[in-house]
């Protein structure tokens, strides 16, 4: 899918901010916030799917949670198609949540043990008072075909089912609702290759059959950049780059983006070579660097960049950027000319 | 390189479980030469990660080797008496885990931790095994070396205990060290920064690496050699060009394929079907026939040997041999 100024907003995030109070030391008297999200501000477009990357402790997740409004913001607004998600009533929140959806990582602690397949699967179907009995049944096991379970799987336990299997257990639980958004926080990340090539496979069926939208959470970026078409990157709270995938990995124009996609090892000894390692450790995000929060690391940081945090801005047709050295004008290409 | 470290042949390993026994390495041969990283790819319940515990002694209690020979230098390791068998752990081969934080002793400092193994195994003063320990941490790039000694693990980052687990497993100067997994639970930027290190290392100091991982990039950036696991068993050895440029088993191929690549995007991708079967319940013959695109009535009688290819590049596939196989 091309990006597309035309294409309808599904969800937006304007200044979104989750900060954590932490109590530390002698009696819990040091007080401390963790600035888990700190001031984001995306849109995610209908049909597409966003990836959203970064290392840990940069607030993907966080993001996610937010998302689907499993805890509240501190601050800042998210509109479910056009409709701020804290300004709505219990029965209208209820409606929306329906619509957005999530599929975690580990789909063995998400299901109850003690529920068959056929339960995990219709129960948010019960929980919403849709559909009951036979009606129920159909639904349930049209779900499974959906993700390529059989039926004869209906009356069997999480724990009779190898990790895949579970995480297509997951996906028609999250599909039972018919809903718009599907939040994937590290859908694949703990699957062995063989079998993350088979739920990346389902999930682009899936999304062109049945019109998802689906924000990709992920640390793994040859999963995210396979699925995704477009990418935000992450580092301590802040959305650092947001741009088309292949822009992305192309032209990557924060410092930060540029590290992280050179560290990615490329699976052929042809393309062996050196890595521009950044230096040093992800700083804590209870106590993040003044300016911009990458600038002890990066190897383009002047007296600007500890002293002023850049603005997150278009520097390109829909390619965002926080920096105040984007590099712009050198040849950034990550990705190997010849292949 | 070319002198054979470390020898393994037909290893074997069982479980003793609630069921009964379960065999998770059957019959298992490789070599580390000198000077060599080799790894072992495979995914879960391949049986890498207990072939490795197997060769340094340490398989949980219901674990056993049934059969098979680990010789090192001459010297084989399954005859060794227990005391004998430490002298070697610490000595000539170390091992450094997916997770330092369960392989560290949390009560102790990290100074603590890496002066004893200096004292024990080189008889070194405490003061002298002080000195060290600063500059083996300097080695392994920690710059604050003195201030990360007396530092609990707990107060150290993900990517810091790993690289004292490395300086650790370094203290004594090992010929071979095992790595298993030891990226894989680190961010990507400080993946690349231990890799750098690893590689670094094996030129600095001819040190032999075995690494036992599931990446496929990490190999790429690392191996020399590579051995492809599968339920059990090797399916196939190569060097790594070999291995990424002309794969022969169909388990390989279709492990190649199916990784999401960085620089080329394709649509779909390919996947293996099915999962990898329960130890339990193996597969008759070939064990990858029930998910080889490839597989018949054939490749269900006869378990396949391993078959060399060209040079040192073999495969555990039948139809290898008849050449009805075109990868």
């Amino acid at each position: 899918m091309t990006i597309s100024a035309e294409r309808e907003v599904i969800v937006e995030v304007r200044n979104l901010k989750k900060h954590f109070e932490m109590s530390n030391g002698f009696l819990k008297k040091t007080k401390t916030t963790v600035r888990a999200v700190d001031g984001l501000n995306f849109k995610v477009y209908e049909g597409e799917t966003l990836g959203i990357v970064g290392e840990s402790g940069c607030g993907k997740s966080t993001t996610g949670q937010l998302l689907l409004g499993l805890m509240e913001a501190t601050e800042g607004e998210i509109y479910f198609r056009s409709t701020d998600l804290a300004s709505m009533n219990k029965e209208a929140l209820r409606k929306a949540r329906k619509d957005l959806q999530v599929i975690f990582q580990d789909p063995y602690s998400s299901l109850n043990p003690r529920m068959t397949v056929g339960e995990l699967i219709g129960e948010p179907l019960v929980v919403h008072g849709i559909m009951r009995g036979k009606a129920l049944r159909e639904r349930v096991i049209e779900l499974m075909q959906l993700v390529g379970l059989r039926e004869h799987q209906y009356d069997r336990f999480p724990h009779e089912f190898s990790g895949g299997q579970r995480q297509r257990i997951g996906i028609a639980r999250a599909l039972a609702l018919n809903p718009k958004v599907i939040v994937c926080d590290e859908a694949v990340s703990a699957l062995d290759v063989s079998i993350q090539a088979q739920i990346l496979n389902l999930l682009n069926r899936l999304q062109k059959e049945l019109d998802l939208t689906y924000v990709f959470i992920a640390h793994g970026l040859p999963a995210v950049r396979h699925i995704s078409d477009r990418i935000g990157v992450m580092y301590l709270g802040k959305m650092v780059e947001l741009a088309g995938r292949d822009e992305l990995f192309n032209n990557p124009l924060h410092p930060y983006s540029h590290a992280l996609l050179d560290a990615v090892p490329i699976p052929d000894p042809k393309f062996r070579k050196e890595h521009e390692l950044i230096e040093g450790e992800i700083p804590s995000p209870s106590n993040p660097p003044s300016g911009c929060r990458f600038h002890p690391r990066c190897p383009y940081a002047t007296a600007k960049c500890r002293e002023e945090e850049p603005e997150y801005r278009e520097v390109l047709p829909d390619h965002f950027i926080a920096c105040h050295h984007p590099l712009l004008d050198e040849d950034t290409s990550i990705v190997p000319a010849t292949h | 390189m070319g002198e054979e470290l470390l020898k393994v042949d037909g290893l074997k390993v069982r479980f003793k479980t609630d069921d009964g026994y379960i065999t998770t390495v059957n019959g298992v041969s490789f070599s580390v030469k000198k000077g060599e990283t080799l790894a072992i790819v495979g995914e879960s319940g391949s049986g890498k990660s207990v072939t490795s515990l197997a060769l340094m002694g340490i398989l949980p209690p219901n674990g056993e080797v049934v059969d098979g020979d680990v010789t090192y230098k001459d010297k084989d390791l399954r005859t060794l008496s227990k005391k004998d068998y430490r002298k070697i752990r610490g000595n000539d081969i170390s091992m450094i885990f997916q997770e330092p934080m369960t392989a560290l002793n949390p009560v102790f400092t990290i100074g603590f931790q890496l002066r004893e193994p200096l004292m024990l195994h080189e008889g070194l003063s405490k003061k002298e095994a002080q000195a060290r320990g600063v500059e083996m941490l300097r080695n392994v790039g920690i710059s604050d070396a003195e201030k990360v000694m007396g530092r609990f693990p707990h107060q150290l980052s993900g990517g810091m205990r790993q690289r004292v687990m490395i300086a650790m497993a370094l203290s004594c100067n090992p010929e071979l060290l095992i790595a298993d997994e030891p990226t894989t639970a680190l961010d990507v930027t400080i993946q690349a920064q231990i890799l750098t290190l690893l590689r670094n290392l094996k030129e600095s100091s001819n040190t032999s690496i075995m690494i036992i991982t599931h990446d496929l990039g990490v190999v790429a950036e690392l191996a020399d050699r590579v051995i492809v696991m599968y339920a059990g068993e090797v399916v196939e050895v190569a060097t790594v060009h070999e291995l990424f440029e002309s794969p022969q088993h169909p388990y390989t191929k279709g492990l190649l394929d199916s990784m999401p690549k960085i620089h080329d995007v394709v649509n779909e991708l390919y996947s293996i079907e099915g999962t990898v079967p329960n130890p339990a319940e193996m597969p008759q013959g070939c064990k990858f026939h029930p998910r080889c695109p490839f597989g018949d009535e054939e490749c269900v009688q006869t378990h396949p040997n391993l078959l060399n290819v060209k040079g040192d590049h073999a495969a555990r596939c039948i139809k290898l041999a008849k050449k009805e196989l075109v990868v």
